[in-house]
């Protein structure tokens, strides 16, 4: 589509952004990102502090992230937590999602499935340490796993349901017509047609879990620091540039998997 | 349709929710029904819940002022914060929904996306490199000559305003954008048309179509920024007035859980109440639009 100057001007002054506009979203998007800025720059401090601006440039904290014992054992559980997180978010999801938006609208159920996110986390951290006291679960693996799995569910379902929303109730009705059964419709039409709302579901749980602690710190213990508690703590005491280095590494992570998102799904529509 | 037939149908339609409906009411809601029967419990001298019930927590959350003031100064904290993320929020979401700059608007969906998926950790060292005494911030503040010596900028009210918003703004913005994206040109159109200039044009036309998608954003917002303690926490320390901190402390460092679990529901009422007020708010103006 063509467009003179002329018009494109005049169209910009009557609904899109003008000079103003973008320069108070630009200070709002350095604010934003700055932070960030400031921990990638602090993690190739040559100094044994994480400062901002670093005061030269050395790969030597990365070094020591990859070396050190502590954070290989983090690393490796976090990991493990997100591999089994995953699945478990993923079938829970689908299946949400879909019950949700087939049929009639269900504004309770949803807000009911959605009512993790306005409970504080503190609270939830807080009766899920209450609650599994005694089980044998708290400091494990499992326990981890549960709690990632309830936290990151909401945002799941969300994703998903972007997916669910777009699917063509047609195409089920066909699959009906000739003869296939529900379990049969759901595996051969409709979870084919979901799949991109599922990868993304997946691996927006994965990234999430990856990040956790506010109910993390609750239900985990010594046994299983995963690397965000384990960052956590070393911010506390001491801004140790090797928790700046591997913070750098998560953030990377993130945003890759985001810009590869972003491909499958409009993820402003997940929060 | 035959009412077996119409039975089958409904089963079929409510069982793909059974697995999920099953998860969340043993580990969410169990736990907080668990945790509200906590919070009735006497607690012993070593504040360990004995049988029977009381509302001594409860006053206790009420009277001391370690747990009243930190309600107070939090609910002041999270409407600030609230109003701050709102007014922020609409640039960015303007350029996110609606720029005529395709590099813009990715630009803008990497910074506001990216944080949501970054953890909250990584973020508050972020402000732990700039606030330091030897950081940027008072590197500034000292190199312009605006203080002498470097400033305690990493706890404060004000610092927990900012970390906060900065925490939950991606949030506001999304949730803005996506209703900022919905609004019609040709009302644009037709309002510039008729001269009206840009800030006439927002006051009259984009604040009211808008105002539903801001308020689903404050209620996010609020309601996050209610129970938040990790961020201001690694920046600031845990000897902070917030409520959600002083639930951690309490249950994590004291270990009274009873007094933790009461003072984590009143917190959860008042916000809540606020909750319900802004939606009912949002419902009101959506009758009025659409009448």
């Amino acid at each position: 589509m063509t467009e003179t100057r002329a018009a494109r001007r005049r169209r910009i002054r009557a609904y899109g952004d003008g000079p103003g506009v973008r320069a108070a979203a630009l200070v709002v998007l350095i604010f934003l990102a700055l932070p960030l800025v400031a921990l990638v720059g602090s993690s190739f401090n040559p100094t044994p502090l994480a400062q901002f601006p670093p005061s030269g440039f050395s790969l030597r904290w990365y070094a020591a992230v990859l070396t050190s014992p502590d954070w290989l054992v983090s690393i490796q559980l976090s990991v493990l937590v997100a591999v089994l997180t995953i699945p478990s978010v993923v079938i829970l999801a689908t299946l949400t999602a879909y019950g949700l938006h087939r049929g009639r609208p269900k504004p309770l159920l949803t807000s009911f499935f959605m009512s993790p996110l306005i409970v504080s986390e503190v609270m939830v951290g807080l009766g899920l340490l209450t609650y599994l006291q005694g089980t044998g679960v708290l400091n494990t693996v499992t326990g981890l796993w549960l709690a990632h799995t309830l936290v990151t569910l909401p945002f799941a379902i969300r994703t998903v349901s972007i997916s669910v929303q777009a699917l063509d109730p047609m195409l089920e009705r066909a699959g009906q017509s000739l003869g296939a059964g529900p379990l049969r419709v759901f595996f051969t039409v409709t979870l084919p047609q979901l799949r991109p709302g599922i990868i993304a579901g997946g691996i927006f749980a994965g990234v999430l879990s990856l990040g956790e602690v506010a109910v993390s710190t609750f239900v985990s213990g010594p046994n299983t620091t995963t690397v965000p508690l384990r960052i956590m703590s070393a911010v506390q005491f001491e801004l140790d540039p090797s928790a700046a280095a591997v913070s750098t590494l998560l953030m990377v992570l993130s945003v890759v998997v985001m810009v590869v998102l972003s491909k499958w799904v409009d993820l402003s529509k997940a929060f | 349709m035959k009412p077996a037939t119409r039975a089958r149908r409904r089963l079929l339609e409510y069982l793909p929710l059974a697995p999920g409906g099953l998860f969340l009411i043993a580990l969410f809601v169990v736990p907080l029904v668990s945790l509200f029967v906590l919070s009735l419990r006497p607690i012993d001298a070593y504040y360990e819940p004995l049988p029977g019930f009381s509302p001594d927590n409860y006053r206790t959350v009420f009277t001391t002022a370690y747990f009243s003031g930190a309600l107070g100064y939090t609910l002041r904290m999270a409407l600030i914060v609230t109003v701050v993320c709102a007014v922020l929020a609409f640039p960015v979401a303007w350029v996110l929904s609606r720029s005529t700059s395709k590099v813009f608007r990715m630009i803008a969906t990497i910074v506001v996306v990216s944080p949501l998926l970054t953890s909250v950790v990584v973020r508050s060292f972020g402000w732990r490199a700039l606030l330091a005494a030897d950081g940027l911030v008072n590197g500034l503040l000292t190199g312009i000559g605006v203080v002498e010596r470097p400033l305690n900028l990493l706890s404060g009210p004000v610092t927990v305003v900012v970390v906060v918003v900065h925490v939950l703004l991606p949030f506001a913005v999304v949730t803005l954008a996506t209703s900022l994206g919905r609004i019609d040109d040709s009302l644009l159109r037709a309002s510039a048309s008729m001269g009206a200039r840009p800030v006439r044009t927002f006051g009259r036309v984009v604040l009211p179509l808008s105002l539903p998608g801001l308020l689903s954003g404050a209620i996010i917002v609020f309601s996050l920024s209610m129970g938040i303690y990790v961020t201001p926490m690694l920046v600031g320390g845990a000897n902070q007035p917030l409520a959600g901190l002083r639930v951690y402390d309490l249950a994590m460092r004291v270990f009274n859980r009873p007094g933790a679990a009461a003072l984590s529901f009143v917190l959860f009422a008042i916000s809540l109440l606020v909750i319900l007020v802004l939606s009912a708010l949002g419902r009101a103006w959506d009758r009025r639009l659409h009448d």
